[in-house]
């Protein structure tokens, strides 16, 4: 913000601006304008990853008198040799492969069942855009109490006895996880049905009316018009989908109320540092995603969205 | 190649009666123009034909088959979109190539079938780009291609030269033209611009406010328009027209406004005696005016003032005030008038043209 006004520029001369001075003046109404976004991002993104990425590479902790000295990738190498940390990367990459797919299927079905008019549009939009316009926590707790009856109900006893057995089959926790995925399966899936119609609605109507003169079945149509002319959309929604899977926390806190059998890279760097105080390597352990998210983009977008098959 | 059948074609939707019991029979390897400013029902007509567009009422017959209850895949058409509507993924190839490969062709056939159209469209060199390498001009040449490969029976198109330049849609249209008269396919082809129309259409239907309001060949729709929609939509510049009385002194009758007095030919002096007393519209082309010799005779000629002197080159067209009408006159290159200077000019004595003025019917 030091930048605004050009201040090693000579003032403009007295009375009417020259050329120079006009332009002075545009750079700084330029930046003043600029400056509240400016803030914003360096407040509140810039200057947070910084000082994570920073205590990732000290020692870091609340349970610590002196003062954090500087470690090196010593927390990042731990990670390696921590099978913490490789279960829980498998968990999260799990719950990303299973959610992403389901969201997908259901988001394109969601998406396709509302971009044709029918007198049961209104009330499927409504029912897929519950969901997602609901305020996270409530529909959180909800599902806890749905999941987990916190009293004697009609449907208790099965609950139990099906977490039991879902528990008793994929270990402790098992069912907990379960109820994470249907979660954000169900939010989720609304999203991206909303986010695909969207994408639909933005391709040209005569594409899929040549469609429909020109191929024999509803399926052709799908997978040789529909499907790549959503791509762009799709690698978008994908991706969107991999970022809230990877630094989920809150959800499957919620979800499990912070019994974490089956952690994710989210909930147990939460862990680490609110209850263990251990920042760098919490920091650590959240910034480890970070090269996976950008291979995961690059992958995305070079298979998904070509760049020389983007419509003119 | 077939013929085309509507029967009582109807098209409501909840607010709006779209297409009014259109009944056109349309000749095998006929090129058949539906023109008509928008809104007029000819795209919605055109689109029930392809079965993108349900029918309320009615029937469409393509060939020895009612067509009503076919999906749009199994009608045997091909349609030529006004956005061409090419896919941007694909390749000219996979483009031209997709409703054969759908329609599980085999890849040789396909090959020859694409390759054959591309040169007859001189496209055979973009093939492999894809359609945003293109000029609108080429896209356009591979949305005919794609349909041509696909050998059907009838060939739609829905102002497919709309979004060319003006010299761009001269050049197509030309071309349009000359590949019909190669591939003798039955054509049905929908335009708000007449020039298009009277070029391309061996038979021209006028439509208005979803009725037809006349079917005939170009030239017979210029010459003998079935009322005043018609006149003044077909030709350019328009029609001029006028409100004027029609009167009968001793058997000679005339049309008269202020400023503007004319003898009825023989020809249309019976259908308009009973009009005695009566105002009627009156028509006369801008080419069916000019400037006055010794040879026309007087009672076929009126005094005028200019007002605008437009010279075109070819010809100039006149603005003209006689009395309190206003009259566009096509003329010679040669004259030399100017502005607010007066003149004398004739009509065309039997190239008049009269309005029932309730009916709006030639009389």
């Amino acid at each position: 913000m030091t930048l605004a006004g050009g201040g090693t520029e000579p003032p403009p001369p007295a009375g009417r601006p020259g050329p120079g001075g006009r332009r002075i003046r545009q750079i700084a109404l330029a930046w003043a304008l600029m400056s509240p976004a400016l803030v914003l991002v360096l407040g509140v993104l810039a200057y947070p990853a910084a000082w994570e990425a920073w205590i990732s590479l000290t020692d870091f902790s609340t349970r610590s008198a002196r003062a954090p000295a500087f470690v090196g990738f010593a927390n990042y190498a731990r990670l390696l040799g921590d099978d913490w940390f490789w279960r829980a990367l498998a968990t999260t990459v799990l719950y990303l492969a299973v959610t992403t797919t389901a969201k997908l299927v259901l988001g394109i079905g969601f998406a396709l069942l509302l971009s044709r008019p029918s007198r049961l549009r209104g009330a499927v939009f409504l029912a897929v855009f519950l969901p997602w316009a609901y305020p996270a926590a409530v529909t959180v707790i909800a599902w806890y109490w749905m999941l987990n009856p916190p009293l004697i109900t009609s449907y208790s006893g099965t609950i139990a006895i099906l977490k039991q057995a879902v528990d008793g089959v994929l270990g402790s926790g098992a069912w907990n996880f379960l109820s994470v995925l249907l979660f954000n399966v169900w939010r989720g899936g609304s999203f991206m049905g909303i986010f695909l119609l969207a994408g639909l609605n933005a391709i040209p109507i005569e594409l899929f009316e040549y469609a429909r003169l020109d191929s024999r079945s509803a399926w052709q149509r799908f997978t040789a018009v529909t499907l790549p002319l959503l791509r762009p959309y799709l690698a978008l929604a994908v991706f969107l989908s991999f970022t809230t899977a990877f630094a989920d926390l809150d959800n499957v806190w919620m979800l499990t109320g912070g019994r974490i059998v089956f952690p994710v890279i989210g909930t147990h760097a939460f862990w680490l540092a609110i209850f263990g105080g251990d920042f760098g390597a919490a920091a650590a352990w959240t910034l480890s995603l970070v090269p996976l998210l950008a291979l995961g983009l690059v992958v995305l977008f070079r298979w998904f969205d070509p760049p020389e098959e983007r419509p003119a | 190649m077939a013929q085309v059948l509507m029967k009582d074609l109807n098209k409501k939707y909840d607010e709006v009666h779209a297409v009014k019991d259109v009944n056109l029979h349309i000749r095998d390897k006929e090129f058949i123009v539906l023109v008509g400013p928008s809104g007029c029902g000819k795209t919605t007509t055109l689109r029930m034909l392809a079965g993108l567009e349900e029918i309320t009422a009615g029937e469409i017959h393509i060939g020895e088959r009612l067509v009503n209850d076919l999906p749009p895949k199994d009608r045997d058409i091909a349609m030529v979109f006004q956005n061409y509507a090419l896919y941007p993924h694909m390749t000219v190839y996979d483009n031209m190539a997709f409703g054969l490969k759908m329609r599980k062709f085999p890849k040789a056939e396909i090959e020859k079938r694409v390759r054959d159209a591309a040169q007859l469209l001189g496209i055979l060199e973009l093939l492999k780009r894809k359609p945003r390498q293109l000029s609108g001009g080429q896209r356009q040449r591979v949305a005919v291609g794609r349909a041509i490969v696909r050998h059907p029976q009838v060939f739609l198109f829905d102002e497919p030269l709309s979004n060319l330049d003006a010299k761009l849609r001269v050049q197509m249209r030309v071309e349009l033209k000359k590949l019909h008269d190669r591939l003798e396919t039955t054509a049905v082809y929908v335009t708000h611009d007449q020039v298009e129309a009277m070029t391309l259409g061996d038979r021209v239907v006028v439509m208005k406010d979803g009725w037809i309001q006349q079917v005939g060949e170009p030239l017979e729709l210029y010459a003998h328009p079935a009322n005043k929609f018609v006149a003044g939509f077909i030709g350019s510049p328009s029609m001029n027209f006028a409100d004027v009385t029609i009167n009968d002194v001793g058997g000679t009758v005339t049309a008269e406004t202020q400023g503007l007095r004319l003898q009825v030919s023989p020809a249309k002096a019976a259908a308009l005696r009973p009009y005695k007393g009566q105002t009627v519209s009156f028509g006369v082309r801008p080419e069916d005016v000019h400037i006055a010799t010794g040879a026309d005779p007087a009672h076929y000629t009126f005094d005028a003032t200019v007002e605008v002197v437009e010279p075109l080159g070819s010809e100039i067209l006149l603005d003209v005030k006689a009395g309190a009408v206003t009259i566009v006159a096509r003329v010679d290159p040669t004259v030399r008038v100017k502005v607010h200077e007066p003149v004398r000019l004739a009509v065309n004595g039997d190239r008049l043209h009269f309005f029932d003025i309730k009916t709006e019917h030639t009389v």
